[in-house]
């Protein structure tokens, strides 16, 4: 018995003696922060330097806004440092420490201040097309950065440089939040502006800003045609006066342009066109029958032209028929244009084929030579009566009672 | 005895080696199949044990195919690439093939010199040389050829209950099942149930003195002997079916096909599409049908019952949908989803021995001694060198199929496709072939990059496509209207699959791809045309997948291998011994059953004769009904349909010579009229069906009213042309139509134009976007947009215009919501709608909401496809509001205005008018949009009208529109809130250029019609060129 209770007491010794040991622990004291400096400039060495305690190395936890890491400590002297690693040096803003002590964890923080220099210029301007007259702009955005990358103190000058036309123009803008910026309005004249900015002596490269033209104004029409004939085959060509914006800048190519064409029913005809240098053309090929146009452009919603007339005369004013081979040979012609020329090949007439009063068929060809024959075959039209109507250039013509056999 | 080399198996390998060993080289790559296996063999290649593979139909699993064959494609590939180990394993596979047949044939007669005439003629079996050569099906043979190794194992089993037997013939089942899941199945079926009734009657055999004794209750007693074996072999195999598979049986369970039936050749009615009675009928059995009688005599023989009952039901099944038996047999579903031409290919393998019996008795037997003694010596040989004749004509004609009638188009050089998705991120975005037949498996085995399409329909997903019976989008135009329509809503809707590219073999699709808003980028040095489309995202870096749990993508990876190498290991002995002869073994029992040959039945030969004549007869009427129906002048209506399919196929020389002579029209001339002609009709349509009608009949002459349904990439055309036709000397002929003599006024003129070039990327980077080059989006304006009801379909209809400096492709898109704001549909403007707009230009619009546009297709799609018809049926899915997004994109392309309304004659029903082109490109298709207005002048709907033929530079083109009858429009929402252009609102967006527009500026210029419920239309003019230059 004697020897446990011996046991006991030497084991309860011995628990206490680790209490002891603990207690010695905590008494320790924390280690406490030498550095004063709290403000640096981005990219120079960091060392904090701490008091040491009996040769413990705590690790220094330490963020920014880039992320953060745990420093390792450099015992010196019986002083410990911690040397800030470069990728958070690098960067400006507040970087937070806190040494990781088991107690009385001291903490802190310290800034970072930009470099007073510039190394790179970020730009950016946008849309890269505008419309003139003073009022649509686009967004000029500098941001000068620290050879670091870091961007420069807040109230950096920055010169933004505009040329446009014959001006070349300067003006300063300051950085602030980081950035500095412009809208850049358009004038009253379209063209090419090239824009670039300078800070402390370095410049950015050079942008392109597209001032088109605004949206187009009324505007005249003209036709030019070879003749004023109906012959169904020559081009008349309409072209608008220059189309320009309210500020008289010229449309930008390509503006469409519709002609719309009224004929002597009421029919509504179409043609359009493009502009270059603000002009339209558009083409009409000629009416094959007499007939006057009210022709008037659009640009829908936007702009609009007078209204110009056209007379086209009748180049047809009559026209034989000639039956053969037992009236199934019909020959129409000769066909003759205003000068009693053969007209053009391609007029269109039509034989309208009546039988008992009802139309049976129609038969559309078109001239060859001045002449169009028409062939009733005996196997599709049989033998009996029939009346026809043969229709070219706006006139008619009925034969009644036609046999054939 | 000292076992001699069988000769003739060495000759069959040798033969078979030299003959297909050196021709696959010049077929496999353009079959049906070969290919599609090539791409899983990539697959694999390249992520052996991930089933998943995101190329095909955005996503599809490979555990939907049994592994084997692709996998040991993809072994060999490491050594040399894919094409060696694609031909490594076709060799493989033939000589699997001809062994597989001489062990068959040798279990079945029990004679070591009738196997061998079996296995020299399967090498010539045309129905193994169309599955090699024209089908390229390698799993299917391997697959079969296994099981006929299998077959002699499992009957040793059953006869001798070696447990060594059990497992040999279990280790080949297996291979089998991995490399073809319907070979043993059916093989089951087809093979294994006769063998085990061949096996009872030998077993019963030999408890009494000959075959006649075997009666049904000696024969029933042996089945219970018999019984454990059998069934201990029945459910091990099952077991081998379901286990070297489970992946696979697990995703048929968890993707049940959900694909309505597409259309097979071998469910066809041979007798009326006799084009698939020849490839799946006639070729398959090729000189076998001589031998049909003799092979059911034989089979029907009491040794044989089984298997002649086997051959009965394979040959019925085979003969598709000419008998109403197939589909009565198979039920429905199974009908549908088979393909039947395994079935004769099954009929075939099963006749290979007594092929080889017959010949055998033929060339050295009774069936000799007794011909020669009844009909003489000469009789003989003549009767041997016709069969001989007719079996090398079936080789020759079945190899050189493909080179008459190709299958598959022109050989495509892969590479400068490969290289353009490789360039500049191209294959972010899913890409479209069309008309490269199966060659667009072997582009997708050669890119990463991922298409829309596929090449296996089991597997895919989308329920655009498992909707559709169409195969493959790209070869759509072959479907009719069904695969058209199906093309169009993939062209239509892009984005929802990012598909931007588009590789086009056939111009036939140009039209449709313009007028779904696609537009030409390039063509590339191998002559494909890209196409591609504005403002579609990239496909994100994360795509969904439908994950397997990790063992199941072990078991898959690993399985097939381990079948093989067990089965290797197992057989390999036997092999060994059976072709070194090294030692002397036991005769297998299967050869203690030989047949004697020693008198032929004469019944037999006397039905063959009958039957023969009888082939030959029907031949004969056949080939005269082939001549009546193509002498092309017997009669006007064979002369107009010659006519017609010779324009089809563009045989110009064969059209005209179908001409009138008396008309002495000269072919230079003639082709310089047809060559003018270009449009929609002449350039982009394929004859869908011709119907004649003759209408005024005297001798010598005939009118006849030609009415021709043309299918067309955009819409069905009916034409009706009325021609007159001659009989000189017996001959019909045609009449030359006339000629349009239109005559331009100008011989050389000049045009000015604005064009435009985008550069794109001004530096040579790969950084993803340059910001300076980036260009502004032009700002659109919609003027007005409507939600309307017409004819039972909704529509959002309206007007928009480019009111930026710079040209503009647009892209509208429209969501339809109901009351409660559910979204209900959404869909983008297809035709109805010009694309490509000037800058100040602006187009009338229709979005049509087509059946997949809505959320709830599944149960309203209708059976007969037609895409434009759709209406939503539950009231609950109205919709009520809608939403409309518009994007503009800068295009310099495909800009051509210069097209002109002529003249108008505006009618009752129709108006007819002129197109005139001013410009200097030919017009091949020239549509017309009609916006409908009411009498105050609002519009109320927009129609369209594709003008058949083209308009060429300043000539006139006479066009006939059908004013719509019924004209009733419910408007339905005119509110324009939510309308957005390039992401914003479209009024504030709008307000900011034009801010005092002038409203309905060109109403004065609406043209004026007489009709109940429309006052007022319009017409814009928009065209395709089909080469522009």
């Amino acid at each position: 018995m004697q020897g446990i209770r011996t046991f006991i007491f030497l084991l309860g010794l011995i628990l206490l003696s680790s209490f002891a040991v603990a207690q010695q622990n905590e008494t320790r004291p924390p280690s406490i922060l030498l550095t004063t400096q709290t403000d640096y400039e981005v990219g120079n060495a960091v060392v904090l330097e701490f008091t040491a305690s009996e040769g413990e190395k705590p690790l220094l936890y330490c963020s920014n806004s880039y992320g953060s890491t745990l420093v390792e400590a450099l015992l010196k002297n019986n002083v410990i440092q911690y040397k800030i690693p470069e990728n958070i040096t690098k960067k400006t803003g507040v970087v937070l420490w806190k040494l990781l002590q088991e107690k009385e964890s001291v903490s802190g923080q310290f800034n970072l201040n930009p470099k007073a220099e510039v190394a790179t210029i970020e730009t950016y301007i946008g849309p890269p097309s505008i419309e003139a007259g003073e009022t649509d702009y686009t967004m000029l955005v500098v941001i000068p950065t620290d050879s670091l990358d870091n961007p420069v103190p807040t109230n950096t000058k920055v010169n933004a440089k505009f040329q446009f036309l014959a001006s070349e123009e300067k003006e300063a803008i300051f950085t602030k939040n980081l950035i500095a910026y412009k809208n850049i309005y358009s004038k009253r004249k379209s063209g090419r502006m090239l824009v670039s900015s300078e800070s402390l002596g370095v410049n950015s490269k050079e942008f392109t800003i597209q001032v088109w033209a605004a949206i187009p104004t009324d505007f005249k029409i003209s036709a030019k045609r070879p003749h004023n004939y109906a012959d169904g085959n020559q081009v008349t060509t309409f072209a608008t006066s220059v189309i320009k914006d309210k500020q008289d800048n010229v449309v930008s190519d390509g503006t469409f342009v519709t002609f719309f064409i009224t004929t002597e029913n009421g029919n509504i005809l179409k043609t359009t066109g493009t502009t270059i240098k603000g002009i339209a053309t558009s083409k009409m090929i000629h009416p094959d029958f007499k007939d006057t146009w009210n022709i008037k452009a659009y640009i829908d919603g936007m702009a609009e032209s007078d209204t110009i007339t056209l007379n086209y005369q009748s180049v047809i004013d009559d026209f034989d028929i000639a039956f053969t081979n037992k009236n199934r040979k019909i020959l129409v012609g000769p066909l003759q244009s205003f000068m009693k020329q053969m007209i053009p090949d391609g007029l269109q007439v039509k034989l309208l084929i009546y039988k008992n009063n009802t139309l049976v068929d129609t038969i559309t060809k078109t001239s060859f030579n001045g002449y169009v024959t028409f062939n009733l075959k005996p196997a599709v039209y049989q033998n009996g009566n029939y009346n026809f109507r043969v229709e070219t250039a706006g006139i008619a013509k009925t034969f009644n009672n036609k046999k054939l056999w | 005895m000292k076992e001699t080399s069988n000769k003739y198996l060495i000759t069959a390998i040798l033969l078979g080696l030299a003959f297909h060993g050196s021709s696959i080289f010049f077929t496999l790559e353009t079959t049906y199949d070969a290919l599609i296996h090539l791409f899983f063999a990539d697959h694999y290649a390249n992520s052996w044990f991930e089933p998943w593979n995101y190329e095909w139909y955005t996503g599809f699993t490979v555990q939907s195919y049994p592994p084997l064959v692709h996998q040991s494609i993809a072994l060999l590939s490491m050594i040399g690439g894919l094409k060696f180990g694609m031909f490594s394993v076709a060799l493989i596979a033939i000589v699997l093939f001809v062994t597989g047949a001489y062990r068959f044939s040798l279990l079945i007669t029990g004679n070591k010199t009738v196997a061998g005439y079996a296995c020299v003629l399967a090498v010539f079996s045309s129905s193994f040389i169309e599955t090699l050569h024209i089908f390229g099906q390698l799993p299917s043979i391997v697959g079969v050829s296994v099981l006929m190794h299998a077959l002699p194992e499992i009957y040793l089993w059953l006869k001798t209950g070696k447990k060594w037997y059990l497992a040999t013939s279990l280790s080949l089942i297996a291979v089998t099942v991995t490399s073809h899941h319907v070979t043993p199945i059916f093989g089951m079926v087809f093979f294994i149930f006769p063998l085990i009734g061949m096996v009872i009657m030998d077993v019963s055999r030999e408890q009494v003195n000959t075959m006649k004794e075997v009666t049904f209750k000696i024969f029933l007693n042996t089945f219970f002997k018999l019984f454990k074996r059998i069934l201990s072999f029945g459910m091990l195999s099952l077991v081998l079916i379901v286990g070297c598979i489970f992946p696979y049986w697990l995703n048929s369970k968890a993707n049940p096909i959900t694909q309505v039936p597409i259309p097979h050749g071998s469910r066809d009615n041979f007798l009326e599409i006799t084009s698939s009675g020849l490839v799946f009928f006639l070729i398959p059995w090729g000189i076998l049908l001589v031998l049909l009688p003799y092979i059911f005599y034989r089979y029907y023989s009491k040794r044989y019952l089984f298997f002649g009952l086997s051959v009965t039901i394979c040959t019925i099944l085979g003969t598709g949908g000419t008998t109403p038996i197939p589909l009565k047999m198979l039920g429905e579903t199974a009908f549908n989803i088979l393909t039947l031409d395994r079935f004769t290919l099954w009929a075939s393998i099963l006749s290979i021995p007594l092929m080889g019996e017959f010949a055998y008795r033929f060339t050295e037997g009774d069936l000799k001694a007794r011909i020669q003694s009844k009909f003489g010596a000469v009789y003989h040989r003549i009767i041997g060198g016709i069969l001989a004749g007719l079996m090398v004509f079936m080789v020759v004609f079945t190899m050189s199929l493909n080179y008459f009638r190709p299958s598959q188009p022109q050989k495509i050089k892969m590479l400068p496709i490969v290289n353009f998705l490789n360039q500049d991120d191209h294959d972010k975005w899913r890409f479209l072939t069309l008309g490269f037949g199966d060659q667009m498996a072997w582009l997708s085995a050669q890119t990463n990059a991922m298409t829309v399409d596929g090449n296996y329909h089991s597997a895919r997903r989308l329920p655009e496509l498992t909707t559709r019976p169409i195969e493959r989008l790209e070869n759509s135009k072959f479907k009719g209207v069904a695969g058209i329509g199906s093309l169009q809503q993939f062209l239509t809707t892009p984005e929802k699959y990012n598909l931007k590219y588009i590789f086009s073999n056939d111009k036939f699709y140009d039209p449709i791809l313009y007028f779904c808003g696609w537009q030409r980028l390039r063509q590339l040095e191998n002559g494909i045309m890209v196409w591609e489309r504005l403002n579609i995202p990239p496909v994100s870096s994360i795509l969904p997948k439908e994950d397997v749990a990790k063992w199941l993508k072990i078991h898959w990876g690993i399985m097939p291998f381990l079948t093989v190498l067990i089965a290797f290991i197992l057989n390999i002995q036997m092999l060994w011994v059976n072709m070194l002869k090294t030692r002397i073994k036991s005769t297998p029992d299967f050869l203690k059953f030989p047949t004697k040959y020693h008198k032929f039945n004469r019944n037999v030969l006397r039905i063959t004769h009958i039957w023969s004549l009888f082939l030959a007869i029907v031949v004969c009427y056949g080939i005269y009904l082939f001549y009546l129906k193509n002498d092309s002048q017997r009669s006007p209506e064979n002369a107009i349909i010659a006519y017609y399919d010779a324009l089809d196929f563009k045989e110009f020389e064969k059209a005209h010579s179908l001409i009138d002579p008396e008309n002495q029209l000269p072919i230079a001339q003639y082709m310089l009229e047809i060559s003018v002609t270009d449009g929609l009709l002449s350039s982009y349509a394929k004859m869908d069906a011709i119907a004649t009608e003759i209408t005024t009949h005297n001798d010598s002459t005939v009118s006849a009213k030609v009415t021709t349904q043309w299918i067309t990439p955009l819409e069905k055309i009916e034409k009706i042309d009325y021609k007159s036709l001659s009989k000189r000397k017996g001959k019909w002929y045609l009449q030359p139509d006339d000629l349009n003599n239109d005559l331009p006024p100008d011989q050389l003129y000049a045009n000015n134009a604005t064009k435009y070039f985008n550069q794109g990327r001004r530096r040579i980077t790969t950084e993803q976007t340059h910001h300076e080059d980036i260009l502004k989006q032009p700002v659109l304006e919609v003027i007005s947009a409507k939600l309307v009801q017409y004819d039972g379909s909704y529509a959002i209809i309206g007007e928009v215009q480019n009111i930026d400096n710079v040209p503009a492709d647009v892209i509208l898109k429209g969501t339809l919501y109901n009351d409660d704001n559910k979204e209900l549909a959404t869909y983008n403007a297809k035709y109805h709608v010009k694309h490509k707009l000037m800058p100040k230009e602006s187009t009338s619009f229709r979005i049509n909401f087509e059946g997949i546009a809505w959320s709830r297709t599944q149960d309203s799609i209708p059976d007969t496809f037609n895409p434009d018809e759709f209406t939503p049926v539950a009231f609950e899915e109205q919709p009520t509001k809608f939403n409309l997004q518009v994007a503009g994109n800068v295009s310099g392309s495909d800009l051509y205005k210069n097209v002109v309304l002529s003249a108008i004659d505006i009618k009752e029903e129709t108006i007819n008018g002129n197109l005139f082109n001013s410009g200097i490109q030919e017009i091949t298709i020239p549509q017309l949009l009609i916006t409908y207005y009411d009498t105050n002048k609002n519009m109320v709907w927009v129609d369209h009208l594709f003008v058949k033929e083209g308009v060429r530079q300043q000539r006139k083109q006479d066009f006939e529109y059908r004013i719509l009858k019924n004209g009733q429009v419910k408007i339905i929402n005119t509110n324009m809130d939510n309308i957005f252009v390039n992401g914003l609102p479209n009024d504030a967006i709008a307000g900011k250029i034009v801010p005092n527009r002038i409203e309905n500026h060109s109403d004065a210029q609406l043209q004026k019609i007489d009709h109940p419920d429309f006052s007022y239309i319009k017409i814009e003019i928009n065209t395709y060129i089909g080469s522009p230059n």
